[in-house]
């Protein structure tokens, strides 16, 4: 008997009782009244930062603003953006500018993916990470969020609250892990 | 590898010898443990939170076969090849066959208990596979060539200034330099250049749904991601307890793991791996190695709904002054002791003895593990499996018998309160009581029975 | 309504002022207060540390000597839960222990729940500042407290009946309801650590500026206070029916 067949008797020989799955809509969860403020300001405590874009600003315009000294930019968000032939081609971006799809006012999380599954590197070399974020899409809680996202569509999604951190040495609180250093959410 | 000889009672004396260290590591953790008080506070829904999570996995492990299966044929339809493993050399084999066809020489690793649990690192490294910890505490104890002493913050044993002059020796940053935000930044560059030059990436499993054949994988650096987007083979490998039914219910446990693990709404990357890059594989290995037979238990399948958030270490005041490295498990703490003693009662008995049974880890735990009782009922175990030193064991029969025999209990009581106060204070002094700085209690001239009786002798 | 008093095996040897306050406050409720002589250790001991043969044997027996009083009441939080919630692990299925079981009551979730007193027997002034030491089995079992891990509605027992003495000023050490690290027989298995833990407890309710440590358990009072004794310390345990008696002062 394969490995498989032997472990999936054992487990069906010792199946303990159980409940039903509860339905995990009827409990009321957390809702906020302002979810952008209630957004940005823990977006805030985790390394980020999130602006909505005012009348006659572009997205380039906050950007420029907040870094006016940068290096290569990757613009995903561009009508043609740029592609790459390897992931590792994007190690040297110092500012990504990638769509999001939603956000949510609880974790201050954004939901990043995209078609072809081929450029998430980007999300985790670049230096600094820019969002970019319908400003109608946002919603109280995970559960909210994973009614609206569909995690198998692109073969990678992922969550991303604030910037890569790490309290490893002596729980002192570092931003810039492995992953951008600064996260910058656009609500659009 | 974790040295299975490790007793906690002496490993714990030995850390407290310096006790300046012991308070430092024990207000580390308890800030963790405010900081997920904090959190859990915040939502007026925790309660009810913590409800639906415990009722999801207890569900899920009266059908883990069918689930499991479901899984699988959902994975290999999106791509992914899936193996099962019997037991850890089986799960170390598998990992290795898959980087030997791929020619690969270095593999980079975020953190996954699991592969500690099973000895991987080790077993690549014989094999002539470099491996990369990339998670920072992980890299720090892998440096030091020590198991982690939390399944959360590998390297909380640890004082800046010893990290230093680690990363000193090894990835040489300049001497004396102990500023955390220098040090992380070092290691960063310094890891960098491993996932740009790795030929595959291994990653543990937070949770593994079964309605879409993904896996989800949870951190605050952002390393299992690099670690997955730049090489073109992804291993991901999962206790076969990490399944949960549906995508939906990642909208309970993604609210509860990082509130309870580190007090933060949520990591900073919740990754949803449903397949591989293109041109590249993804592989998922199930791996029982023990996991089956605990199901089977009464008292113990409920250990299996963890998540392993380490919230029951954060609350334990036995693990704050202890460490990790006292207990002799690779996972420490409450969760460890009785999943440790489930595993192997005789090498990890006196893991279910280092705990007061407080109850708090019962409390904090996000899925509702009865802790504290386990512990109790794997003591049951280390009693009938004879791990109980002799002089212990001949005490607890003596107060069995002297429980059956109250007149005697009684004797022996009013004994002790006669000789206890005309024995030299050099002789009690030694004693496990009074050594460590304790006092025993004034012995009243009469205990309360002779008290009752009286003062019914007086009122008649 | 009769009452039998479960004393635990430590209590009738070394605290028998705390069994005597609590036999005395029941009695000045007007209770009939009864103390089977034939009691012995609730096994606890010996369950604590996996024997299961003497915890059961332990079990029996105090279901056979306790079952036909109309209440069983304790000055020990850990002893009476053992009874309460953890008998069921040995004698689950036998009728007298489940007729007994909801009988059994820790003694200020006794004057509470069943007597429902809002006044004490005697006037009690006691114009000290204390700390109250919640007791693990007490509050974690028999929720004599809010345990400040869940979040639910703030409620302590302690604090509740001090409202009932004149003059005494409750004080809550930080980190409200951490283990002292008594243990049961963890404190001589882990007496470094276990005693660690309790240097910690201690220090913290003398940082509140109390003169006594108040609890339900005297199991965690007597570590405590062989603690304070070792180190030469002002502060002093107290069990809570030593105050309710108006016998505080003298300890």
């Amino acid at each position: 008997m394969s490995s498989r067949e032997t472990i999936l008797a054992r487990l069906r020989q010792n199946r303990p009782q159980g409940p039903a799955l509860p339905d995990i809509h009827a409990v009321p969860f957390i809702t906020f009244e302002n979810k952008f403020d209630a957004f940005a300001t823990l977006v805030r405590n985790l390394g980020g930062d999130a602006v909505q874009l005012q009348p006659g600003e572009t997205v380039q315009d906050i950007v420029a603003q907040r870094w006016p000294q940068h290096g290569r930019v990757a613009d995903l968000t561009a009508t043609t953006p740029e592609q790459v032939t390897a992931p590792h081609d994007w190690h040297d971006v110092d500012i990504a500018i990638v769509p999001g799809e939603l956000a949510v006012a609880e974790s201050a999380a954004v939901w990043v993916s995209h078609s072809g599954n081929s450029q998430r590197a980007l999300y985790f070399l670049t230096q600094k990470l820019v969002l970019v974020v319908p400003k109608d899409a946002i919603v109280d809680t995970m559960r909210d969020a994973y009614t609206r996202v569909s995690i198998r569509e692109h073969g990678f999604g992922a969550f991303i609250s604030g910037s890569s951190r790490t309290a490893d040495i002596e729980q002192s609180l570092v931003m810039g892990a492995h992953g951008a250093m600064a996260a910058l959410v656009i609500f659009v | 590898m974790k040295n299975d000889n490790i007793n906690h009672a002496e490993a714990a004396a030995a850390f407290l010898q310096d006790r300046e260290q012991a308070r430092w590591h024990d207000s580390a953790i308890w800030w963790v443990r405010q900081k997920r008080d904090m959190q859990a506070k915040q939502l007026p829904e925790w309660e009810q939170l913590r409800s639906l999570a415990q009722q999801i996995k207890a569900h899920t492990l009266s059908k883990l076969d069918e689930y499991l299966e479901q899984f699988q044929r959902n994975a290999e339809q999106n791509g992914v090849t899936v193996h099962w493993a019997s037991d850890a050399d089986e799960h170390n084999r598998i990992v290795h066959g898959i980087l030997a066809a791929g020619g690969v020489k270095k593999l980079v690793k975020s953190k996954s208990m699991l592969t500690e649990e099973c000895g991987l690192n080790p077993y690549l490294e014989q094999r002539g596979i470099a491996v990369i910890d990339t998670d920072l505490g992980e890299r720090i104890v892998q440096l030091r060539h020590e198991p982690p002493s939390h399944i959360v913050m590998p390297a909380i044993h640890l004082k800046k200034e010893q990290i230093s002059e680690l990363f000193h020796k090894e990835l040489g940053t300049e001497a004396g330099n102990n500023d955390p935000t220098y040090l992380t930044h070092a290691a960063r560059a310094n890891l960098r250049e491993h996932f740009l030059t790795a030929d595959a990436g291994l990653t543990g499993v937070n949770f593994a749904i079964a309605e879409t054949g993904g896996v989800v994988v949870c951190t605050n650096e952002g390393n299992a991601d690099l670690g997955t987007a730049l090489p073109p083979i992804h291993i991901a490998s999962m206790g076969l307890e990490k399944i949960i039914p549906k995508q939906e219910h990642l909208g309970v446990f993604t609210r509860l793991l990082a509130r309870s693990a580190i007090g933060s709404p949520i990591t900073t990357y919740t990754s949803h791996f449903q397949q591989a890059r293109p041109g590249g594989q993804m592989h998922i290995v199930i791996v029982d190695n023990g996991r089956s037979d605990i199901l089977g238990n009464d008292d113990f399948y409920q250990s299996l709904r963890c998540i392993r958030c380490g919230a029951c270490m954060n609350t334990c005041p036995v693990y704050r002054r202890s460490t990790g490295h006292s207990y002799s498990y690779i996972i420490p703490g409450p969760i460890g002791s009785t999943l440790g003693p489930s595993r192997d009662i005789k090498k990890h008995g006196s893991m279910a003895f280092a705990c007061t049974t407080c109850g708090s880890c019962s409390n904090v735990c996000p899925v509702k593990i009865n802790l504290h009782e386990q512990l109790i009922l794997q003591r049951k175990r280390a009693f009938d499996a004879g791990t109980l030193k002799p002089a212990k064991k001949m005490g607890l029969l003596a107060m069995r018998f002297l429980t059956q025999h109250p007149s005697l209990l009684d004797a022996g009581g009013k004994l002790m309160r006669k000789v206890v106060p005309i024995v030299p204070q050099a002789l009690t002094r030694h004693s496990a009581w009074s050594r460590p700085g304790r006092e025993l209690p004034d012995m009243p001239a009469q205990s309360f029975k002779e008290m009752w009786q009286a003062r019914k002798e007086n009122k008649s | 309504m009769n009452v039998a008093l479960f004393i635990p095996c430590f209590v009738n040897e070394l605290y028998p002022h705390v069994a005597m306050a609590t036999a005395e406050l029941l009695e000045g409720y007007g209770i009939d207060v009864v103390y089977p002589l034939e009691q012995s250790c609730c096994g606890q001991p010996l369950s604590n540390n996996g024997d299961s043969q003497g915890a059961c044997d332990a079990a029996r027996r105090f279901t056979g000597v306790f079952k036909d009083y109309d209440y069983i009441v304790s000055p020990s939080g850990s002893c009476t839960s053992h009874v309460k919630h953890h008998y069921g692990w040995y004698i689950a299925d036998d009728a007298d222990y489940q007729a007994m079981q909801p009988r059994v009551y820790e003694i200020v979730e006794f004057l509470q729940d069943v007597l429902k007193v809002d006044r004490l027997p005697k006037p009690v002034y006691f114009p000290h500042p204390v700390s109250i030491h919640q007791s693990c089995h007490g509050l974690r079992e028999l929720g004599h407290a809010a345990p400040s891990e869940l979040m639910i509605p703030y409620h302590s027992r302690l604090e509740r009946i001090l409202q009932l003495v004149d003059g005494v000023d409750v004080r809550l050490p930080e980190r409200r309801d951490e283990c002292c690290g008594f243990g049961g027989t963890f404190s001589v298995d882990e007496p470094e650590v276990s005693v660690a833990m309790g240097e910690d407890r201690v220090a913290q309710h003398e940082a509140t500026g109390a003169e006594f440590i108040v609890g339900a358990d005297p199991s965690c009072l007597m570590h405590m206070g062989g603690i304070i004794r070792h180190k030469c310390r002002p502060i002093r345990p107290l069990h809570i029916v030593e105050i309710l008696t108006g016998r505080g002062g003298a300890a």
